[in-house]
């Protein structure tokens, strides 16, 4: 085995054949023809199918619950209720690997025993013949709740008397940051600015709900086959169970969207209950409207920041307070609020900065992973700030910006030296270019421009020491096999590795066969989650096509009698560098070295940096590996009748260090540019005392075709990230700015802010009459 | 979950008021585009339907004389692509372009739309402008209601269970005329409206001869603001009239509170846009 760790050389001015080029990903044929098969489209032999019974509301004692007509029904094979759990009753949250930090407790009931805790917290299982019998024994199910007293506001919640929800005190994570001296930071200000900003729960409305089919074959091993982000949860599952690791095989096939709603478990204990229960495969898709309720929506965050500013625009002191709201369970909060904590001072070096941060329990739904990873929140409102601090000092807000851009060589908030390039300023100038004039303003209309920088991480926090596997051969006929059990959540992350192998074999990325998502025949790569699937799933694709580029190599050298960096490998046939005359074919060389024993594949294993934590005094430690920087550009038209907000014009500018599939990249900032907007103004799952009153699509407002404003994705390469080839982690980087930028734009159109997101036709037409008023 | 159902499939209108004659709680089943999001929401308690997909008679554009008529089955998209709406019923074709997104365009009915009741049905505050009738047919007979009688409740009707609404008719506008329609929602696609106004407004030697104002989404049913009109009927328009039209159209609104939208923000958008599309309006025609 290979064993590398992180940060490599300088690879500027290499050649590349393929990475970095539009190539058709490997995936699409299969995808456009709709042959590709999703977790929901098995179907086996005796299957029975599933349903849950979600709680209707969000906090009650459970006094009883009758399933006896229900399980009296004809066809109906299993109904199964806390009562039968007595053994095991509890499912880790966490993620495999990570080791908790922070967290007291990530452990939550698998169904509700005696309370219920959250809107949609489940309490019966039932699998029958169809899933109109298992609606039907669920509709016969009777629940005799007592209503509670909840909480469901997070401040609130951490008031003297609140009704408990999680450990002895509702609090479910909390960190700080001191640094420097805050004192003589705001001493240096000639301006401090204060201002609190709030953003709402988002749901990740994913394609694809959330589907699986469970079943116990002849060698007694529990399969599941499910839509995850997270094969590994093979080992929670395990766990739940109380069955062996090696028992549990969970595969997944293509994924139709994730977006962090998949990365913890979702579906897969229960349907592996039911299928140890009935002795048969069970399935169950989720339909919508359960969907809302099965996954850990974005966690709102009410941010206060106060800032102290020299007149010539160099930041003094942050002093930051973030509070998010964790809802009934831990889950990932504690994770979510530590990329928050970490992010708060968006791209920005500020050497006196104190920064507290909570997560606190209510009764509302459980917040979870969701594409950005508290940064995003955090970005959002220190971006607002940056614009505001630009407004009372006179500066132009990219000039203030550039004054105070983090730079490689720098600390960032908890003392980690920044290595890679910090590109912020190339990608702000070109995405504001790229905006073009602005319009004029007309009876009706306003415009606005705005513009959002960031810095978010990828690859998963360091300490919880992150690998990831991966095997490539060529076979015989000159054609390359990869095993990695990347999942592949519809971002190319299967066809990325065909690209990177290619690169570096010479064989075409048609002539390569990835098999993915499934962890019991691959190798394990780590989960899709935290923009690390590319960079660590790719670079141990990397070393394990470069050992056998070198094993072959080496065999070849001997046979033209050159040294092995005298040969290349391209078109399927190698040759001698300076005399490309001298070539065999690719086939040819796989058997020639095959005939000398010369090893045709090989398994490597990639390490991200590791670090130790951080000073929970200061808050001072390494805990990300790398982290992308860039800016995302909007133009917007304000209706000041009624205030709404149409982005015209959509611009993101990031460094990618490195493009693999240039489509792919902009795939990404295209998909970003929606779900930022749709964060920016209409999405938001709306809560009365803990119940969802919003759980559909059609009062839950993501853009759709008809809201696509015009999209220019800018893609600058500065070939310094950790990833293979120099690149960065893109995925969740892309998104972090776009709802900023939208946000700025609009203030910029009506010449006041909103500290509320999402901005609504209401709340805009509010400010604007407000601000006509104060005038 | 769709809860299961009865569905007849008659290839006729006759075999269709059949269906509907006689029985219980049988309904009409168009375009399905309400029917099914009620289903599968616990909002429709029906569980026997009558579907018109195969009553192609039901489907067409017809124009004789200055008379246009429209069957019940037209859909949204068969609007759009007629040659001759755009002119004939420039709101309802203005409706009809902001109506859902594509797909819901190509299955949603007029007949639907207006007889689904809801207030917030887009094609309805359109027609109400051109002065719009509807043909009510059964087994036993025809009649024909002007859309202005049809509907007495959020979501009431005057529509009889054995009836079916067969076509939807109105006159071309007069040569100097105006018609508009604004759809405010929360987003561009697929939305709900939150604010629908539709204004026609005639002139003849700058005097208003005709005006027509309706509102959706701002109280339990589409209505027409007829305080409103009769300001402006007979005069000429100028900013101060048109301001005080508005506010009385605003003042005809019952609006509510929902997670869409406050009754307060309903109110004063169906103000702004009243007056926004009457300016426009008057400004077309002198
Ligand atoms: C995603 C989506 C977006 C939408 N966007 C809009 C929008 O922008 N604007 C808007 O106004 N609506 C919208 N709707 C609602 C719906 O599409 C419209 O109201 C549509 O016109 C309904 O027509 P239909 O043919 O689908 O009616 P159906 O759902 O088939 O029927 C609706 C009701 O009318 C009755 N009915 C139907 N035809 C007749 C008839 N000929 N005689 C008597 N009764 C009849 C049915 O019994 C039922 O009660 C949307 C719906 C969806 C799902």
């Amino acid at each position: 085995m290979n064993q590398t760790e992180a940060f490599p050389g300088s690879i500027a001015n290499v050649n590349l054949r393929q990475v970095g080029k539009n190539k058709p990903r490997n995936d699409a044929p299969t995808k456009v023809h709709g042959k590709a098969i999703y977790a929901g489209d098995f179907y086996m032999e005796d299957m029975l199918f599933a349903k849950v019974l979600h709680s209707d509301r969000a906090s009650a004692n459970i006094r009883n619950v009758d399933i006896s007509a229900a399980r009296a029904l004809r066809g109906v094979h299993s109904v199964l209720t806390a009562a039968d759990l007595t053994a095991c009753n509890a499912v880790m949250t966490d993620l495999p690997g990570q080791t908790g930090g922070g967290t007291k407790d990530t452990t939550q009931p698998i169904l509700a025993a005696d309370r219920v805790r959250f809107h949609g917290e489940p309490i019966a299982l039932i699998a029958a013949e169809s899933y109109e019998l298992a609606q039907q024994a669920l509709d016969l199910i009777v629940v005799d709740y007592e209503d509670t007293e909840g909480v469901y506001d997070p401040f609130d919640s951490q008031k003297p008397g609140a009704a408990i929800v999680y450990s002895d005190d509702n609090i479910v994570a909390d960190y700080k940051i001191r640094k420097g001296d805050i004192e003589k930071g705001f001493d240096e200000a000639d301006y401090v600015l204060q201002n609190t900003f709030t953003s709402q729960y988002q749901e990740q409305a994913f394609m694809e709900p959330e589907a699986a089919v469970a079943w116990v074959d002849e060698h007694e091993i529990l399969n599941i086959r499910s839509s995850t982000q997270v094969v590994e949860h093979f080992r929670a599952v395990a766990n739940a169970l109380g069955i062996p690791h090696n028992r549990v095989h969970l595969q997944a096939p293509y994924i139709g969207g994730g977006f962090g709603g998949k990365e913890v478990m979702t579906i897969e204990v229960w349907l592996a209950l039911l299928a140890m229960d009935t002795k048969r495969p069970v399935k169950l898709i989720q339909t919508r409207e359960n969907s809302f309720l099965s996954h850990g929506p974005r966690h709102p965050f009410t941010i206060t920041h106060k800032t102290g500013v020299t007149k010539d625009g160099k930041v003094t002191a942050m002093k930051i307070k973030l509070t998010s709201d964790a809802g009934a369970y831990a889950k990932l909060s504690p994770y979510i609020l530590l990329y928050a904590t970490v992010g708060a001072t968006g791209p920005y070096r500020v050497d006196n900065l104190w920064v507290d941060a909570t997560s606190a329990a209510t009764n509302n739904l459980p917040a979870c992973a969701f594409r950005g990873f508290g940064t995003m929140q955090a970005n959002t409102a220190c971006e607002a700030q940056m614009e505001e601090i630009a407004k009372l000092i006179g500066m132009d807000s990219l000039e203030l910006r550039r004054k105070n851009f983090i730079q490689p060589g720098d600390p960032n908030t908890t003392g980690q030296i920044i290595r890679s390039s910090v590109w912020c300023d190339q990608c702000a100038t070109q995405a504001l270019a790229a905006l073009g004039e602005q319009p004029s303003n007309s009876e009706h209309l306003v415009y606005g421009h705005g513009i959002a920088c960031y810095q978010q991480s990828y690859g998963r926090i360091r300490w919880m020491k992150d690998t990831s596997e991966s095997w490539v051969g060529l076979e015989m006929d000159g054609t390359a096999i990869v095993r990695c059990a990347v999942t592949d959540i519809g971002a190319g992350q299967m066809s990325a590795l065909a690209q990177i192998t290619g690169e570096i074999l010479g064989v075409p990325m048609d002539e390569i066969t990835v098999y993915f998502g499934d962890g019991h025949v691959n190798p394990l790569a780590g989960t899709s989650t935290a923009s690390r699937a590319l960079y660590m799933s790719g670079k141990a694709t990397e070393l394990a096509a470069r050992a056998v580029r070198d094993n072959l190599l080496q065999c070849m050298a001997r046979h033209f009698e050159v040294s092995p960096d005298e040969l290349d490998l391209a078109d399927s046939t190698v040759f001698v560098l300076d005399n490309p005359e001298r070539r065999m074919s690719i086939k040819d060389m796989v058997k020639l070295c095959a005939a000398e024993g010369v090893h045709r594949h090989n398994l490597s294993i990639f390490k991200a940096p590791p670090s130790e934590g951080l000073d929970p005094e200061t808050g001072q430690g390494e805990v990300f590996p790398d982290f992308t920087y860039g800016a995302h550009a909007a133009q917007v038209s304000v209706d000041i009748d009624t205030g709404e907000v149409t982005v015209i014009k959509s611009v993101g500018a990031h460094d990618v260090g490195q493009a693999i599939n240039l489509r792919a990249v902009e795939g990404q900032i295209e998909g970003s540019a929606l779900m930022g907007q749709g964060f920016a103004l209409s999405e938001e799952l709306i809560l009365e005392k803990g119940v969802l009153k919003n759980g559909s699509f059609s009062e839950y407002l993501i853009p759709t075709s008809e809201d696509v404003p015009e999209i220019q994705s800018i893609v600058l390469e500065s070939r310094s990230g950790l990833g293979p080839f120099g690149s960065k982690g893109i995925g969740e980087p892309v998104f972090a700015p776009v709802a900023a930028s939208i946000a700025n734009a609009v203030a910029d159109a009506i010449g006041t802010r909103i500290h509320d997101l999402p901005l609504t036709p209401e709340k805009v037409l509010r400010a604007i009459n407000e601000n006509k008023a104060s005038r | 979950m769709l809860p299961p159902f009865d569905l007849s499939q008659p290839q006729s209108l006759a075999d269709a008021l059949q269906a509907l004659a006689g029985k219980g709680d049988t309904r009409p089943l168009a375009g399905a585009t309400n029917l099914v999001p009620d289903l599968r929401g616990k909002r429709e308690t029906c569980r026997d339907f009558v579907s018109l997909d195969g009553v192609n008679e039901l489907r067409y554009i017809k124009r004789d004389g200055d008379r246009v008529t429209l069957g019940a089955r037209t859909t949204m998209a068969d609007i759009l692509d007629d040659s001759g709406i755009r002119t004939d019923a420039p709101a309802l074709y203005a409706a009809a372009e902001i109506f859902a997104g594509r797909m819901v365009r190509t299955a949603a009915t007029i007949g639907g739309n207006v007889c689904c009741g809801s207030p917030s049905a887009d094609t309805v505050p359109a027609l109400l402008t051109v002065d719009a009738e509807v043909t009510l047919s059964s087994v036993s007979g025809q009649r024909t209601v002007a859309l202005d009688e049809f509907y007495i409740d959020y979501k009431k009707s005057v529509l009889r269970s054995d009836e079916l609404l067969t076509s939807v008719s109105w006159n071309v506008p007069p040569q100097n005329s105006a018609n508009l329609f604004y759809k405010l929602a929360r987003r561009k696609g697929d939305a709900i409206t939150v604010t629908g106004v539709a204004v026609m407004i005639a002139a003849e030697d700058g005097v208003c001869t005709r005006a027509r104002i309706a509102l959706g989404s701002v109280a339990p049913t589409v209505f027409r603001a007829s305080a409103a009109e009769d300001l402006l009927a007979g005069k000429a328009l100028d900013e101060a009239i048109i301001e005080q039209a508005a506010r009385a159209a605003a003042d005809q609104c019952a609006p509510i509170d929902d997670i869409r939208a406050s009754a307060d923000y309903r109110l004063q958008t169906a103000f702004s846009l009243t007056r926004r599309l009457l300016t426009q309006a008057w400004k077309q025609v002198s």
